[in-house]
């Protein structure tokens, strides 16, 4: 792994660690409702900081906390326009999936490619390290799953024009 | 009027899982071979030849919407079908005032000289006829061979056309100083141009497709067959070069021909890639380079989906994992109280001789004698102990 690329994903992991402290917190506004503070932002008082970790212009992390809630977006490096629809088919197939990951957001919060959402009852469902460790590996495969995908594209171009040019001898 | 060429896939379904590497040089296998004979007209003309009785048929075929074929047989001439093709030519410029250039009669004749002859005039409204000979199909294999190649006659058509105009690369056509482009069109989208030169014949291809991923798809394929190309190894095959704008030979041409989201592609075709054998692959290779271009863009489209959904499986454990342990968990500490008391049941003598007086003066309160009070006594300070269930259910009371 690049050092750069660790250090970014240390620095998350340890806001994750200390963001990530819920508590069951039922609506202040509505009886008998319980919903996740940082979507609603019904009360200021219940909302931390939005924390903001960038390892370039083009790859970010915005951790936004509530009493009950946590909301991770993700902004995923696109060098080129392939690893652009790359990226793109791949969060979107991932996200109409999200039923899957239980904690995934079905649309990213704008401006990101990928959002979740962890609420109080995840972490209980949950273990709460092994749900940062799926934030970090998520975040790695990504990396790792759109380069090795470009560049299987990128040999099965080659090896078809082989075949193609193969054809004229 | 629509123009098609018939091309055909192999799409046999490898059933054997087989590393990806495997899978797709297996794709790229079945990608090479383009099928020039045309299947169901294969079918329909080894049916008639196999028929013990003889046969009456009048049969319509229509193929990729604007080729055409009548095959017609009669019971009193067993011997003999009609077949006649209707498609569309390449160029209205190689259509001659009666009919195919004498060139394409020529490549027709040759497909099977025995076995079919070409009928004078044509059947209306189609574009060649001929008369088949059963009696000259040799048996056996054989006969297979011979109706195949006379289902490709589409193809040869087709190819015949391309092949005069690459043999002719010194002719000069020229207009107003320039080399005219010819248009050719086998899909109404997707024409095609060849310009001759004193040296060369370049062929361009002015690509354009529906979705802008699969322009980018086909943009990295363009850019391997140019550095492939390129190599010294491939000194040989024509050399090819993709722009985004319109080369300059093509300069004059019609605005809706020359705009395209994919950019265009050329091919260099000089004399010794269209000498002998090589005529025709050098034809049917770029004959089929929109079909090759665009099942290339299909296999990967489908190979990112593939590749997706077996990485989606393997995200989605990480978090199963963790549910799933934090569950055993939950189950460990419950399983553990239970352990614990009927360890403690189990293992206490003290525990065992209290149980065993209990339960004596329990069967001496089951006796008639009754005493005053002693109910509500042993309700009270003789219950016997609540354990929870290893069935994970309560009775109600």
């Amino acid at each position: 792994m690049a050092n750069t690329l660790r250090l970014y994903l240390t620095c998350i992991r340890n806001t994750l660690e200390a963001a990530m402290c819920l508590q069951n917190f039922p609506c202040q506004e509505v009886e008998r409702h319980n919903k996740p503070e940082v979507e609603l932002k019904t009360s200021p008082e219940l909302l931390l900081n939005p924390v903001l970790i960038c390892r370039n212009e083009a790859e970010k992390c915005l951790i936004e906390t509530s009493i009950n809630s946590l909301r991770i977006s993700l902004k995923v490096k696109q060098a080129d326009e392939l690893e652009n629809i790359l990226t793109k088919k791949f969060l979107r197939f991932l996200s109409m999936r999200a039923e899957a990951f239980q904690v995934l957001r079905r649309k990213p919060v704008q401006g990101y490619d990928i959002s979740f959402l962890i609420t109080n009852y995840h972490c209980e469902e949950m273990q709460k390290h092994k749900l940062i460790d799926f934030i970090v590996q998520f975040m790695e495969d990504i990396d790792k799953e759109i380069s090795e995908l470009k560049m299987s594209v990128n040999t099965r171009g080659r090896l078809v024009a082989t075949e193609f040019l193969k054809q004229f001898l | 009027m629509q123009y098609s060429i018939s091309v055909h896939f192999y799409t046999s379904i490898t059933t054997h899982i087989c590393g990806e590497t495997e899978r797709v040089n297996q794709a790229f296998l079945r990608m090479a071979c383009f099928e020039r004979a045309s299947p169901a007209l294969k079918d329909v003309l080894l049916k008639l030849y196999r028929a013990e009785k003889p046969m009456q048929m009048d049969h319509h075929l229509y193929e990729f919407g604007a080729v055409k074929y009548h095959i017609q047989s009669s019971a009193s001439d067993p011997h003999h079908a009609y077949l006649s093709i209707s498609t569309p030519l390449l160029s209205q410029d190689t259509l001659q005032s009666h009919g195919l250039s004498h060139y394409t009669r020529e490549m027709v004749k040759g497909v099977s000289p025995d076995a079919a002859e070409i009928v004078e005039p044509a059947k209306e409204g189609y574009l060649l006829t001929l008369r088949l000979n059963f009696d000259k199909i040799p048996s056996g294999k054989d006969s297979v061979k011979v109706i195949t190649e006379i289902s490709a006659v589409q193809a040869v058509l087709l190819s015949s056309q391309l092949k005069e105009m690459l043999q002719n690369v010194n002719s000069q056509v020229t207009f107003q100083g320039m080399y005219k482009p010819i248009k050719l069109v086998y899909h109404p989208r997707e024409p095609f141009f060849v310009v001759r030169q004193p040296q060369k014949s370049i062929a361009v291809f002015p690509m354009r497709f529906k979705e802008n991923s699969d322009v980018i798809i086909a943009t990295a394929f363009f850019q391997e067959l140019m550095d492939v190309g390129s190599s010294k190894e491939w000194a040989k095959a024509p050399p090819c070069t993709w722009s985004p704008i319109p080369p300059p030979e093509l300069r004059g041409e019609l605005i809706e021909d020359l705009s395209t989201n994919g950019g265009f592609v050329s091919f260099d075709i000089f004399p010794r890639h269209v000498e002998g054998k090589r005529l025709d692959k050098t034809v049917w290779s770029l004959l089929n380079f929109y079909a090759y271009v665009k099942y290339h863009v299909k296999c990967t489209r489908g190979f990112i989906q593939r590749r997706m959904r077996k990485r989606l499986e393997s995200l989605a454990e990480v978090l199963q994992k963790a549910s799933s342990e934090e569950q055993q968990q939950q189950q460990i500490k419950k399983d553990k109280g239970f352990k614990y008391m009927r360890k403690m049941v189990s293992k206490s003598k003290n525990f065992k001789r209290r149980c065993s007086n209990l339960s004596r003066k329990i069967k001496r309160i089951r006796l008639r004698i009754k005493i005053r009070g002693f109910g509500r006594f042993r309700r009270r300070w003789l219950r016997l102990p609540n354990f929870c269930s290893s069935k994970g259910y309560t009775k109600l009371d």
